[in-house]
């Protein structure tokens, strides 16, 4: 069956910009270590000197000075990311209709930085009202997509999707669905997380690996002509909880995958790659996918090597598994499965294509 | 396309907490308006707020250790378990199986927030506490629905702000009504906090006592904060059950304004009206009510009242505000909306907006239901929800037929 077709993707991670650096020996290879850079002259006070930034990130810069002070590194990153893509689709922003052009990021508390500074200046300040009314809007967690419709005029459907580490996959179900039932012709959608001090804190206290930084954004085109350009097509994502006392992750995770192939109407033997949530040393993920497929396959995920990036980790997954298409050696059409599982008993698949060459396709 | 309809209503609200006190609430014109206890308001020029005292997670939750969850997501969870408990479905029946929540919220867990905010200033970073960086994550309100009914279908957060529990409804009829699932839970939840306190003062949008929507002299807000949940079931397996119906879903909209943050737009709103009237196969002269997102705030309330002004020309259907009862409940506002909204339908009244002493000449149009509940016959009506971001979303409801 077709799926959606995606025209475009922006990815930025601490291996670099754009989805090449994703395919890169140092973030592929297996068992690759993190990719750190130096973090000291970002902030003063961190757990580690070092962490799986975006090294050298100028929100100025980038996008200029004008209408860009208040951004946090979330917002920003977003916005500069919703560009590469919509380059990358070819999307003509001129004479397009924005109001069919939506936006879906996912998050996992907003910027828990602006949050948290917001929320700290109500205690420091002589009197709890003295915070800056200009910062307020970086408080709410929709604050990176709100600025990204702004910066390009998106006004179709804008949502922002709190899923941690299933965000992204959660992010493309509603997009899928707002498609569908035609909000919009065209829907970027992605998923952000930056680093902080609050971040690398909160990851480094909870026992979490050491937080990453990530920003990627992909465009679907619903209408995108059969021959036109894309980069792949997402052929059906799936989810599930598993309730304590309920079925198993695992089972949950291996039904969800199920679900995929039998909605794409692909059988098992078609699929040649995976690209879980599993950390070197981890299983659970692909052992339901294994289960699923009945036999080993490719691994395409990113495993461990760019940091825990939190919401954005299936975003960056996904853009791996495109470049892999577009420059490695994945081939041409063939079919990967994304997993992921969050810490409370959700869990997402997606089943995707990827084609070699974006100008030449397809049927 | 199956048809949705609502067969359980779940409010956790400072005007009651179960579908009965929170009728009771709306058909009395009650407020839920307070003075502040969940933080130290001593230092605001304005300290009243609408939080839910009275809620008792441990009355409500069978499931979920209160403990190991965030405030939103007790309130979310609890609202939900009302809202099955009203459907009058089993709890862990076969029904539970495919079965997925879908919450709005605005802040997530912002008081696990301002916890975390509170051991940094005392401690440095160092002293956060991980058992609280574990309630933080603003998709364990979804979850904590999902494990205290034990679904085990899509669990889905969404925080578009204070539209996103209309976001949350509108997803949710579309799993329903496209086959995805047979019920869905569906709403929002939010907690009160100090720097969203903060934050509506500094911009100027925070009365202090009373809100007043569609007054000339309204003043602003005032935070507040519940969950706010309802059961979409598909239409046939209602029947089938004998399920009492409150209301039929018909359709939303969802747009965005692309053009201020903070600002609504009413040409944007508009649109997102039409695109909601479109989705239901409805009419602007078929609308019988709408449950405005009415925050009290000057512009809010104007940008409202012209949008629906020119989408509806002279024949404006009685708007009223809940808000006006409840404060502005965030990601829970438009999760209240709908389940009034349900209720309007299913008992024959209008929920008044409260506080109402002066008509705003600048809206002549407006009948806002001063004061007192109205009876009367609502076969459709519209549920608006607007937020920071320019995240539109509009429900839209029916009588059954």
């Amino acid at each position: 069956m077709t799926g959606v077709p995606i025209t475009g993707c922006g990815v930025l991670t601490a291996a670099g910009e754009g989805p090449a650096a994703l395919a890169a020996p140092a973030v592929a290879a297996a068992g690759a270590p993190a990719v750190r850079v130096d973090v000291t002259g970002l902030y003063e006070d961190l757990p580690r000197p070092t962490a799986s930034a975006i090294a050298g990130f100028d929100v100025r810069a980038t996008l200029g000075r004008k209408g860009t002070s208040f951004f946090d590194r979330a917002t920003a990153l977003a916005i500069v990311a919703c560009g590469h893509a919509v380059r990358d689709a070819g999307l003509d922003l001129e004479t397009a209709d924005p109001a069919r052009i939506g936006l879906v990021l996912g998050t996992t508390t907003g910027s828990l930085g602006s949050t948290m500074d917001y929320s700290r200046e109500t205690l420091v300040q002589d009197r709890p009202y003295l915070v800056n009314p200009v910062l307020f809007p970086n408080t709410v967690m929709n604050c990176a997509s709100g600025q990204a419709a702004i910066w390009y005029g998106f006004k179709g459907v804008n949502a922002t999707v709190a899923g941690g580490p299933l965000a992204f996959l959660q992010s493309l179900r509603y997009a899928m669905n707002a498609l569908d039932r035609g909000f919009a012709d065209t829907i970027l959608v992605g998923a952000v997380e930056e680093f902080t001090p609050q971040a690398a804190w909160a990851a480094e206290l909870a026992g979490a690996r050491p937080a990453g930084e990530a920003a990627a954004v992909f465009v679907l085109d619903r209408h995108a002509r059969a021959d036109g350009p894309a980069l792949g097509e997402v052929l059906a994502v799936t989810t599930g909880f598993s309730p304590t006392g309920g079925p198993s992750v695992t089972e949950t995770l291996t039904g969800c995958v199920r679900r995929a192939l039998a909605r794409a109407n692909v059988s098992a033997d078609e699929v040649g790659a995976m690209a879980t949530g599993d950390l070197p040393g981890e299983t659970a993920e692909s052992d339901a996918v294994t289960t699923v497929l009945g036999r080993q396959v490719a691994h395409l995920g990113v495993g461990d090597a760019l940091g825990d990036c939190r919401a954005a980790t299936q975003a960056v997954a996904l853009a791996r598994v495109l470049a892999e298409h577009r420059c490695g050696d994945a081939p041409d059409g063939g079919l990967t499965v994304i997993t992921g599982r969050g810490a409370d008993g959700a869990v997402t698949a997606a089943l995707v294509r990827g084609w070699r060459d974006a100008g030449t396709h397809r049927g | 396309m199956s048809r949705v309809v609502v067969t359980g209503l779940g409010p956790v609200s400072s005007i009651g907490i179960g579908v009965t006190a929170f009728l009771g609430g709306l058909r009395a014109g009650r407020s839920g308006v307070s003075p502040i206890e969940s933080f130290d308001a001593s230092g605001f020029p304005h300290r009243h707020a609408g939080e839910t005292k009275d809620f008792r997670p441990e009355a409500v939750l069978r499931r979920l250790k209160p403990e190991a969850w965030g405030r939103s997501s007790q309130l979310a969870a609890a609202a939900a378990r009302l809202a099955v408990r009203d459907a009058g479905l089993d709890p862990g029946g076969s029904w539970t199986g495919g079965a997925g929540a879908v919450i709005g919220t605005t802040s997530g867990e912002s008081q696990v927030v301002e916890l975390l905010v509170a051991q940094q200033l005392a401690d440095g970073f160092a002293g956060m506490d991980p058992e609280a960086i574990r309630r933080l994550p603003a998709e364990r309100l979804a979850y904590a629905v999902a494990e205290e009914l034990g679904l085990t279908g899509e669990a889905l957060t969404l925080a578009t702000a204070c539209s996103a529990g209309n976001y949350a409804i509108g997803y949710a009829y579309d799993c329903v009504a496209g086959g995805e699932a047979d019920v869905m839970l569906a709403g929002g939840a939010d907690s009160v906090c100090r720097w969203a306190h903060a934050g509506f003062y500094r911009l100027g949008a925070l009365t202090e006592r009373e809100c007043r929507p569609f007054d000339a002299g309204r003043s602003g807000i005032l935070t507040a904060e519940g969950g706010a949940v309802l059961v979409l079931e598909n239409a046939d397996h209602a029947a089938a059950r004998g399920a009492r119906v409150y209301a039929e879903v018909l359709g939303y909209g969802v747009n965005c304004d692309a053009g201020h943050m903070v600002a609504p737009d009413e040409d944007s709103i508009a649109a997102c009206m039409r695109i909601a009237h479109g989705n239901a196969g409805i009419r602007p002269q078929d609308v019988d009510y709408i449950s405005a997102h009415g925050t009290g705030t000057p512009a809010n309330d104007l940008v409202e009242a012209r949008a629906v002004r020119q989408v509806f020309g002279d024949g404006a259907p009685p708007i009223s505000s809940i808000k006006s009862m409840l404060g502005h409940t965030m990601g829970a506002a438009s999760g209240f909306g709908a389940i009034a909204t349900a209720l309007a339908i299913a008992e024959g009244f209008l929920p008044p907006t409260i506080n109402w002493t002066t008509p705003d000449p600048g809206m002549p149009w407006v009948d806002p239901v001063p004061n007192t509940a109205r009876p009367a016959e609502v076969r459709v009506a519209q549920n608006n929800g607007f937020a920071f971001g320019g995240n539109n979303a509009i429900t839209m409801f029916g009588a059954v037929r």
